[in-house]
């Protein structure tokens, strides 16, 4: 968006509103539509002061009085109300609103806005909008936030799903967070002597201790997907019917074969990882590079189950 | 007079006409415009866009239904172009605002919206968003014919589908949409990334009485599908018991036994996304019965194994 069209979008929605109060401060406007003080009285005396319809009598020109830091703004009806929202702000703003109400505890004070504004715009928010995220145990992810607020070391009990086993962790949680739908906390692993980013639906319990950690710098939490984890690499490659799992796994490189299958480098974090991708892609996904027995061990592995 | 003062002015005379306005009464009435016809057409061309892109409903109408040959000219109705009052007291516009700033999804349009609200003062310590929700290519266009009651036209998966768009739904890092298939005449569930190409908005359209879009949250990838739901059992030891529940959703039933191990028992139309299911709990889980569904993961196992 251009400057001239940033500077008329916020003039739409400021105008209407100013007419409607009796004499706002300049400062209050500024705050409420996030500019400063010099560019408010900008474009309320530069520009808006002036405007109007033909054939441009008093009556038709809009009238601004700027008075001891405070303005007023008379107007014909046509800018009495802010412009519609466009879809990218309905769903920007209800979107956020559904998100964050999905996320924990509501705020009956969010609520009655979404239903409010729902009502106004004719979309039924709740209907239309569906937000899921991975249910992690309330009081895990509870404990979990406190701790980070008061820097207490957590005995975490944990599945790791990559080396496919419980274990009791005791970590200095920094940061709670939910991505694309699942609750993290990004903390200090005593056990390891480094950072660890851990699910939270991945937790059976999360007891705070008595002890205090001293904060530590705290570094980029890596990026969830897209970023293959550093170490082990197997390449495989895979039918078309496979290819989704180019897009929903954290990969080093794709190559498009000319028979449809596609070459994938995989960054391979644990070996439980890796077997759960060979089984799941069975027959549509041959190993190039890496150890073909990884997949035939858990294959009979899990075949012993049945026989 | 610059271009801002321009754009003002144009779109407070496409508001007030009582009648579409012609070009050449544009010219003449807003200040600012070039005289040369080609300049003017050039510029009167972009303003409109411009507005239009900000999403200001300009219409283009007959000047008058009863003398034809005056052509056609610019309006915008107030009706559709104002901003109908949510009437939201301070605290409910303030709780949008932190919402929106605890959240990263689509933030300019949502800091727009809240302007358009009139704002909010007394915000300064605001947290760091902890929760975030990509956007996706189609979401704007899909949403924006869901609010306007439109039908959509796309490509899935190669194939060019017809819909009433109904509901649009996150789940597992993914965006899904629920919508009337007009050439199929049943309710589909679309995921967002598989669309390629452009949305192309429709009529205004309905879907058929009766017909309802299954909410998501009712959809685990085994009940993906056209097919006659088959129960299937699935035994789940005692260490991941727990966390195959969770998984599993509300609409899974769990029977535990006395070893902590349970038996889920699961509604399936797909039986690849119940083999992906049943597998990411690796030599955890046995799928019991029906023999269908156990001889299909057998088979798929055997072709890894060999």
């Amino acid at each position: 968006m251009s400057n001239v069209e940033k500077r008329l979008q916020r003039l739409l929605a400021m105008v209407p509103w100013i007419v409607a109060q009796d004499g706002p401060t300049l400062a209050e406007v500024a705050e409420r539509f996030q500019l400063t003080e010099k560019e408010l009285v900008k474009d309320l005396e530069d520009v808006l002061w002036l405007c109007g319809i033909h054939p441009f009598s008093p009556g038709d020109l809009v009238e601004v009085d700027i008075v001891d830091g405070r303005v007023w703004i008379r107007v014909a009806p046509y800018f009495s109300r802010p412009l519609r929202l466009t879809p990218a702000e309905a769903l920007g703003l209800l979107g956020a609103a559904r998100i964050a109400m999905a996320g924990k505890d509501t705020d009956p004070t969010l609520t009655r806005a979404v239903a409010k504004l729902s009502a106004a715009l004719g979309i039924d928010a709740d209907e239309v909008l569906e937000i899921e995220m991975v249910a992690a145990d309330a009081q895990v992810l509870q404990a979990l936030e406190d701790s980070v607020a008061l820097r207490r070391v957590v005995d975490l009990h944990y599945y790791s799903y990559g080396r496919d086993s419980w274990q009791g962790r005791q970590v200095e949680p920094h940061r709670v967070f939910n991505s694309k739908g699942a609750w993290y906390t990004w903390a200090w692993c005593r056990k390891v002597d480094d950072w660890r980013l851990f699910r939270v639906d991945r937790a059976r319990t999360a007891t705070p201790t008595e002890e205090f950690f001293e904060p530590r710098e705290v570094p980029p939490v890596p990026d969830l997907v897209g970023a293959a984890p550093s170490g082990a690499r197997v390449v495989l490659e895979l039918s078309p019917e496979a290819h989704w799992a180019s897009q929903e796994y954290p990969v080093e490189s794709v190559r498009a074969g000319a028979d449809g299958w596609s070459r994938v480098t995989f960054g391979v974090a644990e070996k439980a990882w890796l077997e759960r991708l060979l089984l799941i892609l069975g027959p549509e996904a041959r190993v190039l590079e890496g150890d073909p027995e990884v997949g035939r061990e858990a294959a009979q592995r899990v075949l012993g189950r049945y026989r | 007079m610059n271009r801002l003062e321009r754009l003002i002015n144009l779109l407070a005379a496409l508001i007030d006409t009582e009648r579409p306005l012609a070009r050449e009464e544009i010219k003449e009435r807003i200040e600012g415009y070039p005289d040369r016809d080609e300049s003017f057409r050039r510029q009167f061309e972009r303003d409109k866009d411009t507005l239009r892109s900000m999403g200001v409903p300009i219409a283009v109408e007959a000047i008058s239904v009863s003398e034809p040959h005056l052509g056609t000219g610019y309006r915008v109705r107030r009706a559709e172009y104002e901003l109908p009052d949510p009437n939201l007291d301070p605290e409910e516009t303030a709780a949008l605002h932190l919402a929106a700033s605890s959240v990263r999804f689509l933030d300019e349009g949502a800091r727009a919206a809240v302007l358009k609200l009139g704002g909010v003062t007394g915000v300064s310590n605001l947290p760091e968003p902890d929760v975030e929700v990509p956007g996706g290519e189609h979401l704007e266009a899909l949403f924006a014919a869901i609010s306007e009651n439109r039908a959509a036209a796309f490509t899935y998966q190669g194939e060019a589908r017809q819909t009433i768009p109904e509901r649009l739904a996150f789940r597992n890092g993914h965006w899904y949409l629920s919508a009337w298939d007009e050439i199929r005449a049943g309710e589909r569930v679309f995921r967002l990334d598989r669309v390629s190409g452009q949305v192309t908005p429709g009529e205004i359209a309905k879907p058929p009485e009766g017909a309802a879009a299954p909410r998501q949250s009712a959809l685990p990838p085994w009940e993906f599908g056209d097919a006659e739901p088959v129960e299937a059992r699935l035994w789940i030891d005692a260490a991941q018991a727990d966390l195959a529940a969770r998984q599993a959703g509300p609409r899974v039933g769990v029977a535990k036994n006395d070893d902590g191990s349970a038996v889920l028992t699961l509604a399936v139309r797909n039986p690849a996304g119940f083999r992906n299911f049943a597998l990411g709990f690796l030599d955890h889980a046995e799928v019991l019965s029906p023999a269908e569904l156990r001889e299909d993961i057998t088979s798929w196992l055997e072709g890894v194994a060999r």
